[in-house]
């Protein structure tokens, strides 16, 4: 379960059968930097875009899994790698500074 | 298994059902040695380690669906245990 900020969506007007109906976020992972607060931006890191059912808006903190564990949450079996799994309300993160 | 350290904590009220009840921590991957080398990555943590506490984690779906009684979960990250001395 990776951290990311939630920096768009993305609609699509042609998408396999067993997407329909879906709603999909573009996030920005958090690395340390973001984590720590020391970069509130966007990290330098790729832009997976992610299938949400939870509903994540704009500039929400997210946790989000790739690979097969994202098909776990359906019963039909989806081309699917990455899936929104919960809205961060509140975290801490503080490495040690030594 | 990743060799990690505990660096934060996370809460999240909507999220998957089998997240609900499981403490989140946030962690390091780090080397033998300690040093960081990687990016953080959030767990759920069973066994509750605590702040700066080395742990080895599994990144295998399967099992952790067994921990949180849900076949369905998509959870994939989990504490499996607290390193004593390295």
């Amino acid at each position: 379960m990776k951290p990311g900020r939630v920096i768009g969506t993305v609609t699509l007007s042609q998408a396999a059968p067993q997407f329909r109906g879906a709603r999909w976020l573009m996030v920005s992972p958090m690395g340390p930097a973001e984590l720590t607060g020391k970069n509130p931006g966007l990290s330098q890191q790729s832009t997976p875009v992610v299938y949400d059912k939870l509903g994540a808006g704009l500039g929400d903190e997210i946790l989000y899994v790739e690979g097969a564990e994202a098909t776990q949450p359906f019963d039909h079996p989806i081309p699917l790698d990455a899936i929104n799994v919960a809205l961060l309300d509140r975290y801490t993160y503080a490495p040690p500074t030594v | 298994m990743l060799h990690a350290r505990i660096d934060g904590y996370a809460t999240a009220t909507i999220a998957h059902p089998s997240l609900r009840g499981q403490t989140i921590v946030l962690c390091t991957p780090v080397d033998d040695q300690g040093r960081d080398a990687g990016a953080p990555f959030a767990a759920v943590d069973p066994i509750g380690a605590g702040r700066h506490a080395r742990v080895f984690i599994t990144t295998d779906g399967s099992w952790t669906q067994n921990t949180v009684h849900d076949t369905t979960s998509p959870i994939r990250n989990q504490v499996m245990g607290l390193i004593d001395s390295p």
